[in-house]
């Protein structure tokens, strides 16, 4: 086995490429937790908007469009969470487990009847999301490796994970959605509306739900097939308990399960049997969750002890 | 009123709302819903093998929908039934085929103990973390559940594997005697209804019954007055995923034979879609597992006499699980006869 | 223009079965202090929260300044110059006191805070009332009196002029409580109309200028305090005429039943850690812990029930080491727990009368065979004590999620006496109950007493402290900072050795 192979310069693009859709979910996820809303739903939110990408981008011959309905599509989703959970008291795993189930029935569905397709919808129509590349990079080797040729949303993730680490910490309505989430009392006290502001935190998490589905099906790859998101959403979510809701230290979070998944794609080459590859970021994921657990338990107690000095 | 009537009216509406939903679709390709759902009833009992193909889908359901109960009851959420039937099953094929030295009854049982034992320690891993390090039994389940299909795919298509086109094991030495063939119902319904039976009484009469609706309700009351949350959680968490493991035992010994690749698609979900709606109770729960049975085995009959894909079906029951997840919906007719009280 | 500021008229209000207003009648003049009395659960806070706008009225009227308001949301009642310190504080701990003083109401840059003006504005209004706040520290670093003030700044800055205080004093020291009052005067001089929320009758009777008084969900009555007393006000609360000061039973102390040594446990707040505390309780006797809320006395308990882990040094239960034993364990040694917070701790509350009974002795006979539950010995069990500790309704089967506080206490108070240990730990056993159950409890603790267990009582209530304790331990701040025989406490050297002794004490009044 060669390992100068497996680690080489492209690893770190295959590292970021893997982990973009993971990104986006967990920016989903990591917004209604904000609220003190765990998104479940991350998975089946994302599976609609890919659907809807691929859908209309095929129809309709715009990428765009596509992008736009995928984000309109995550965001019915999310709002029909949003709407049992808030005004009907539905408990929040059971109803984001159930939009999850209903998004994996009604691509089917919509794949059978309304694509008349089983399974994969892989057609030359579908316009994928262009890739970028910069002609000045073309020169350096070693960074036109790593940076020639991205994807737009790949670009985009980046300007996003800065986007929420703004809006949380430094925007009178991250301020807001922080206080609703660790206190709402405080905030309703303090003349907010509790609800409107956990409505609001969930449709801007449908909407980057169904961007984060739209890239995983026009971006990452250029086909919907059933089940896509592969528990993608439930990684996102991990993820998000990993960074503790905090944009930027989620999405290092993703990295690390990118990193295994472009490791494990490597060593398929080598004869490594590609089950036993395919279920490693799982794996790393609950261990990542485990530890990350751990420590922050282990952080608080030491907290919490008596015998620290103060 | 009642509460077990009240909760009855609840889910009648809310399953006639899924269908009428459900109708809006198939509407919506052109279709005619009174056809499909027509055709949907024929698929399930229009003759023996239809009847036996219902019972059959019915046999795992019961079981999992217990499962998932179960381990609600002591508070835990457990996606990963499916991943228990998973292991479960891999783990009765193992030991029907290689353990032939035993004699086949001895042979049979050691295969459900087998099935049991690996699918409860399988469930221990989502419970420990819970227990001690508070890490979401959702996710850690729900990521297990791919790890288990992976595992047991790989297995199939190597070392275990038949050689077959197919991924698939060598067939098992024991067999669950089968009825009403050539569907594939098979003893294992008895065995599933006696077991849920048993599930009941345990919970209802038992000591320890009690100590994990404590846990469930309250656990640090529970913890206050000396019974331990986390030993709870955890054994009734195993409790599930063995359930878990017997649902797959018998997929294998009475249905298929053999074990085969991605058998338990949709068994764990769908048992835990049945029990949700149901709100975890364990009398209910088996009913909704044979509705929804029902739904699965007269998709095909309808995909084939009208234009409907089955895949309607899967939408329907989703439908159905987030309607009764909302705990305040049907409830108009409550609230406004407590302000008339109070008035 | 009327003469009140605010008009409450035949306000009602139920929450489910519970009819927490039925009659409800308020009214503000500005520039007063008003005091809203009444027992606990006599629907006081319920009236303010609802003036407040947290839930919406069920019935009645509400005028502000003479204009009639159809319904209130906390923003609407901010709006209108209504400011709330409720009872538990309403401060985002992970925030810092800035940011908590500044939510709703944030000075923007766009759609960003501008934290330089936010800043100026509110150190203007603690310069005003010269009050001691670091708007740069987190909320979880601070006291309890200084989340009070910040709380007050909160509503200067909000433009109040109408501030209810919900139980303020409840969590304060006496010598806290003048401070506060101080602040309260000057904020009248300034035109501020102020209601206090209070039970203590002696703090009443100093600050107010109208006293009104609740029973029940209904409104008794208000008077002017130059023309009332407290025993009339005492029977306005209570409707009769009450003496809770039972007369203490003497009995001879035997041998210690609990000892506590060198013990450190972890805590949920800094100043809740316990370091380095011993005491001992003996058969036969009460020992009082005295203490502000939140100063540790929770996290003993719990260490000595087993429910959290002792860091360092022994706990001894009746001569057995307790250090590793499981809760049950402990139970099993001989200790019976009167929790302080009977919903989470005490019961279950999704379970029978019946069922909470038996909820320590689940799994031993006579309550079950084998594996299976008895019923019928747990009904006829359970219908024993419900006679004997007069629990209301009497029919064990009913769930305890209907309970009233006072006979929801009672079960758990019969299920831990019953079992009859050597050491019973009542903590808080009359928090939140009516003034019949208060004496019954009280009672019941003296019996105990006199058949020879050990008590240790954990109460905020210093009068509840004095009045049944044979000796008393205070604690501040994890430690204990005084020891004292019945006869010789009092309130006053009391709470200055909850404050953390009498030089501490003196040092703070020199800063005011």
């Amino acid at each position: 086995m060669d390992l100068g192979k497996i680690f080489s310069v492209s690893l770190i693009y295959a590292t970021f490429r893997s982990a973009t859709p993971i990104i986006y979910a967990a920016l989903c996820a990591a917004i209604t937790q904000q609220a003190d809303i765990l998104n479940i739903g991350t998975e089946g939110i994302m599976l609609t908007g890919a659907f809807a990408a691929v859908a209309v981008s095929y129809l309709t011959g715009s990428w765009l469009l596509g992008v736009v309905v995928a984000m309109i599509a995550g965001l019915i989703m999310a709002m029909i969470m949003a709407v049992g959970h808030i005004r009907y008291k539905a408990e929040i795993c059971a109803i984001g487990m159930g939009i999850n189930l209903f998004a994996l029935a009604i691509t089917k569905f919509l794949l059978n009847s309304a694509l008349g397709k089983s399974g994969t919808f892989s057609e030359p129509g579908i316009i994928a999301i262009p890739r970028v590349s910069l002609p000045f990079l073309a020169k350096v080797p070693f960074l036109k490796e790593i940076f020639d040729n991205w994807c737009i949303t790949e670009w985009f993730v980046i300007v996003l994970i800065i986007l929420v680490w703004f809006v949380f910490y430094k925007t009178v309505w991250g301020l807001r959605l922080r206080a609703v989430g660790q206190f709402p009392m405080a905030a309703q006290t303090a003349g907010i509306n509790v609800n409107s502001m956990k409505y609001r935190a969930i449709a801007i998490s449908g909407l980057i739900g169904g961007l984060a589905g739209a890239h995983l099906s026009l971006g990452y790859s250029k086909m919907f097939t059933e089940n896509m998101t592969n528990a993608r959403g439930f990684m996102g979510v991990a993820a998000m308990y990993f960074g503790g809701a905090h944009p930027i230290l989620t999405a290092a979070g993703c990295l690390v399960f990118g990193l295994t998944d472009s490791i494990g794609a490597r060593l398929q080459a080598y004869g490594v049997p590609s089950q036993l590859v395919l279920l490693m970021p799982y794996v790393v994921t609950i261990a990542t969750l485990a530890v990350s657990m751990a420590s922050k338990m282990a952080r608080e107690k030491k907290k919490k002890s008596a015998l620290a000095k103060a | 009123m009642n509460v077990a009537v009240k909760s009855i009216q609840k889910i009648l509406l809310t399953m006639l709302l899924a269908l009428a939903i459900g109708a809006l679709f198939i509407l919506f390709i052109g279709e005619n819903p009174l056809e499909a759902y027509g055709a949907l009833l024929r698929g399930a009992f229009n003759g023996k093998l239809k009847i036996g193909t219902t019972l059959a889908s019915f046999t795992p359901l019961l079981l999992t929908s217990c499962a998932f109960a179960v381990a609600a009851k002591a508070g835990a959420f457990n996606v990963g039934v499916e991943g228990e039937v998973f292991l479960g099953g891999i783990t009765a094929a193992y030991i029907g085929i290689n353990w032939t030295f035993l004699p086949a009854p001895v042979l049979m049982i050691v295969c459900f103990l087998g099935a049991m034992t690996v699918a409860a320690l399988w469930a221990l891993i989502p419970a420990v973390l819970k227990a001690y390090y508070r890490v979401s039994e959702v996710c850690v389940t729900i990521l297990m559940n791919s790890v288990a299909l992976y595992i047991t795919s790989y297995l199939v298509s190597g070392p275990m594997s038949a050689g077959v086109a197919n991924a698939q094991s060598l067939p098992v030495t024991v067999n669950l005697p089968q009825f009403m063939k050539p569907s594939s119902v098979n003893a294992g319904l008895f065995i599933a209804l006696i077991t849920v039976v048993f599930m009941i009484w345990v919970l209802n009469k038992t000591t320890f019954g009690y100590k994990v609706k404590t846990v469930g309700t309250n656990p640090s009351h529970a913890e206050y007055v000396g019974i331990s949350p986390k030993k709870i959680f955890i054994q009734s968490m195993m409790l599930s995923g063995a359930l878990g493991g017997m649902a797959g035992c018998i997929e294998v010994l009475g249905v298929h034979g053999y074990f085969l690749n991605n058998f338990a698609a949709g068994l764990g979900s769908n048992g835990m879609l049945a029990s949700l709606i149901v709100k975890n109770n364990l009398i209910f729960a088996p009913f909704m597992s044979f509705f929804l049975a029902v739904l699965k085995s007269g998709a095909m009959g309808m995909q084939q006499s009208t234009g409907v894909p089955k895949s309607i079906v899967d939408t329907i029951t989703a439908v159905f699980i987030i309607v009764a997840t909302m705990e305040l919906l049907f409830q108009f007719k409550d609230k406004k006869n407590k302000k008339e009280k109070s008035k | 223009m009327s003469e009140y500021v605010i008009e409450m008229k035949d306000i009602v209000k139920s929450f489910g079965n519970v009819h927490a207003v039925r009659n409800g009648q308020f009214t503000l003049k500005k520039g007063e202090i008003h005091s809203l009395i009444g027992e606990n659960g006599a629907g006081k806070s319920t009236m303010m929260k609802l003036l407040y706008g947290m839930y919406p009225i069920d019935d009645g009227s509400i005028r502000i300044h003479g204009d009639h308001i159809p319904s209130i949301s906390p923003k609407i009642a901010i709006e209108k110059g209504i400011g709330m310190v409720h009872q538990e504080f309403m401060l985002v701990n992970e925030l810092t006191v800035l940011e908590n003083i500044i939510l709703g109401f944030e000075p923007r840059h766009g759609i960003t805070i501008d934290f330089d003006k936010a800043r100026k504005t509110v150190e203007q209004y603690i310069n005003q009332y010269g009050m001691d706040i670091q708007l740069g520290k987190k909320i979880n670093q601070i006291s309890v009196g200084e989340a009070q003030r910040v709380e007050i700044i909160k509503t200067l800055t909000r433009g109040a002029n109408v501030i209810i205080l919900d139980e303020p004093t409840a969590v304060l020291t006496p010598q806290e409580t003048k401070q506060l009052f101080v602040i309260l005067q000057n904020l009248r001089k300034d035109g501020k109309s102020l209601v206090f929320i209070s039970h203590k009758l002696n703090e009443v009777m100093e600050i107010s200028d109208r006293i009104s008084v609740m029973r029940q969900g209904n409104y008794i009555g208000s008077v002017s305090k130059e023309e009332t007393s407290p025993a009339e006000l005492a029977k306005m609360m209570i409707g009769r005429e009450v003496f809770l000061n039972i007369e203490k039973t003497q009995t001879k102390p035997g041998e210690k039943v609990l000892e506590v040594k060198d013990v450190w446990v972890s805590g949920e707040k800094e100043i809740s850690k316990i370091r380095g505390v011993s005491l001992d309780v003996r058969a036969g006797e009460i020992v009082g812990i005295a203490g502000i809320d939140g100063n540790g006395q929770s996290e003993l308990i719990e260490a000595i029930a087993g429910l959290r882990q002792v860091e360092k040094g022994s706990v001894l239960l009746d001569g057995k080491e307790l250090g590793g034993l499981s809760p049950k364990q402990i139970r099993k040694a001989g200790l019976s727990h009167i929790p302080e917070d009977r919903n989470t701790r005490g019961l279950n509350r999704s379970m029978s009368i019946k069922e909470n009974l038996i909820a320590v002795q689940v799994g031993e006979a006579p309550f079950c065979k084998g594996v299976v539950r008895d019923d019928k010995e747990t009904l006829e069990y359970a219908k024993q004590l419900s006679e004997v500790f007069d629990i209301r309704p009497r029919d064990p089967e009913i769930s305890t999620q209907s309970l009233s506080g006072g006979n929801a206490q009672k079960v758990v108070v019969a299920r831990e006496v019953s079992i009859g240990g050597k050491l019973l730990v009542a903590s808080q056993p009359t928090r939140g109950v009516d003034i019949g159950a208060i004496e019954s409890i009280r009672k019941i603790l003296q019996e105990v007493k006199a058949k020879g267990m050990g008590v240790l009582l954990v109460s905020a209530d210093l009068e509840e402290i004095l009045s049944l304790s044979d000796r008393i331990v205070v604690m501040h701040e994890g430690r204990i900072t005084g020891r004292l025989k019945a006869e010789d406490a009092n309130e006053d050297n009391l709470g200055l050795l909850m404050m953390g002794g009498t030089a501490s004490a003196e040092e703070r009044g020199s800063t005011t």
